[in-house]
């Protein structure tokens, strides 16, 4: 046994560890490192440039698609995270209690069946495609997140500090208000950032979704590779990524997992 | 008016139009959606409601060997998908919930840190590496290796590497949350009673990560069957896959009701392997919890 020990601890899993972080990491790395490239046209390094940094900041579709982005993530965000409480504090104990079931679904569905349902419903119904159907498919993809994130914390509360509440006196909205909403908050702000988050990384409800006029960041993205990516797409990733790892420093101070929904 | 009670205070009528926003939202952009799509496929004549014909024709026309051949591509790469992550994460995350004391916290950010990280991004990084001018052409090409370059981006086997890259984050964090709940005593209890350590792992670690192992099979399984964004980027536009078909079929040649019955027919695929999969797994599950 030590000996098989010894060499799975010294050999094996060192090497499995190496191998996936440079699995995960180079191309990260090159990326990172060809935003700074002086030549454009071919992967061979020619010297240290910032111009696609300045074209980045430079370049209004690139703020109009995040302005979109954005808009639709806080929506999104203020829609889901507002009703997925309400439906959590007021299904409890009454007829509708297994409600929470119905929005499993938002998840376990692919994506690409939620997009092409959602598009084929506004196509039916004639509803031109744009922001407002934008925010209608995130936040159905946010309350897949939100409901089950809030209602794993809430069911996890003494039921005692409600009823005490209303006992006192109190309503079901002033006791949701002044007793169940700070104990949720820390599911909540974590759900909130997770579908925000979700919103703004979304591409295949966006791509469906959003019509010809809108487009958000990673539409825009998809775009810029499939005709052929300038370097200012590598700038763009490059900020993305620096985003990206302060989000995560955030939640890995805050205990947050993706997949903690599931 | 009385109160009697946190029941009788609930069940009166406001729970109702509080609850009702997100139900009515579900029900508008879930329900609806879908059953348009069961709508579409079963009917023919896209008029919208005017004159419509039931009619399995749709659904008819997909038996044939083309749109087979699309959704065992896709099954396939999935599977494999699954099968490569799982081999590839169970090691790592196995060292890490297990082995590692130092630098916990540092590994774990750098392995959660790609989950955040935009997957249109993980894969335009890949361009860098595979392309015709790419890292990997231009070094074989230097140390004289080879004397052309390789066809490494727009075939086949790339989408299913940037597949793996993309979907590896997904597997590791069950993998590791799973391994990481599992009591050492049991393991340390194991070893006295006389096992090795490869009979340790097979009857007392393994069995014990199943959960975690089923949730990350889940978590890859699923999104790659019906991925496209990978497949249009990376694999040229010479093989269709079931997610670029459906886009086909919605976004460029417009017929909705052919699309619907499409996006049916492999959507119950997808189901009936789920359901397969998680009788398969809850059987072994119970199998350890007696």
């Amino acid at each position: 046994m030590e000996q098989a020990k010894t060499f799975f601890s010294r050999y094996f899993f060192p090497f499995m560890v190496l191998s996936l972080f440079l699995f995960l990491y180079i191309p990260i790395v090159v990326l990172i490192v060809f935003s700074f490239n002086d030549n454009p046209y071919t992967y061979q390094w020619s010297g240290f440039t910032l111009q696609w940094y300045h074209e980045l900041f430079a370049s209004v579709e690139i703020w109009d698609a995040l302005k979109n982005s954005l808009i639709v993530a806080a929506s999104s965000v203020f829609l889901s995270t507002i009703m997925g409480v309400l439906l959590v504090f007021y299904s409890a104990h009454t007829f509708f209690n297994k409600a929470f079931v119905l929005f499993y679904g938002n998840l376990v569905m692919p994506e690409i069946v939620l997009a092409v349902g959602m598009l084929s419903a506004f196509s039916f119904f004639a509803i031109p495609l744009g922001l407002t159907t934008l925010i209608a498919g995130h936040t159905l993809l946010g309350l897949g997140y939100v409901v089950p994130m809030v209602r794993a914390r809430f069911i996890d509360l003494d039921v005692r500090y409600a009823e005490a509440s209303l006992d006192l006196g109190a309503t079901q909205g002033q006791t949701l208000r002044k007793i169940i909403l700070p104990l949720l908050s820390p599911a909540l702000f974590a759900a909130a950032l997770l579908v925000f988050i979700v919103s703004l990384d979304d591409f295949v409800i966006s791509f469906f979704c959003a019509g010809a006029s809108t487009q958000t960041l990673p539409m825009y993205i998809f775009s810029m590779i499939r005709s052929g990516a300038s370097p200012v797409v590598s700038a763009l990733s490059t900020v993305l990524l620096v985003a990206s790892s302060l989000l995560v420093l955030i939640f890995s101070s805050l205990q947050i997992k993706k997949t903690d929904v599931l | 008016m009385k109160k009697n009670g946190i029941k009788a205070a609930l069940t009166k009528e406001t729970p109702f139009f509080m609850i009702a926003p997100a139900l009515i939202w579900q029900v508008l952009f879930f329900c609806v959606p879908f059953a348009i799509i069961v709508y579409l496929s079963f009917v023919k004549s896209s008029v919208g409601l005017v004159n419509p014909q039931v009619s399995l024709f749709y659904y008819l026309s997909l038996f044939d060997f083309s749109y087979m051949k699309i959704i065992a591509r896709s099954l396939i790469f999935a599977i494999a998908n699954t099968f490569f992550c799982l081999m590839f994460a169970y090691p790592v995350a196995y060292f890490l919930a297990r082995k590692i004391k130092r630098f916990k916290n540092v590994f774990l950010f750098f392995l959660i840190l790609p989950f955040w990280i935009n997957m249109l991004v993980q894969i335009y990084a890949w361009f860098f590496i595979l392309e015709r001018n790419g890292l990997i052409n231009t070094f074989l090409l230097k140390i004289g290796i080879i004397n052309s370059p390789l066809h490494l981006a727009n075939n086949m086997g790339t989408v299913l590497f940037v597949m793996i890259y993309c979907y590896m984050p997904f597997m590791i964090m069950p993998l590791y949350t799973a391994l990481e709940k599992i009591n050492e005593r049991l393991i340390e209890s194991s070893y006295d009673l006389g096992a090795n350590g490869w009979q340790t792992f097979k009857n007392i670690t393994l069995p014990l990560s199943l959960p975690g192992i089923k949730t990350g099979c889940f978590l890859v399984f699923v999104p790659s069957f019906g991925e496209f964004v990978i497949p249009a980027l990376m694999g040229g536009s010479k093989n269709m896959f079931v997610g670029s078909l459906i886009t086909h079929y919605f976004l460029v040649a417009q017929d909705a009701n052919q699309g619907a019955a499409f996006t049916c027919f492999s959507g119950a695929i997808l189901l009936s392997v789920i359901v397969l999969g998680n009788w398969y797994f809850s059987k072994k599950i119970n199998v350890v919890r007696g």
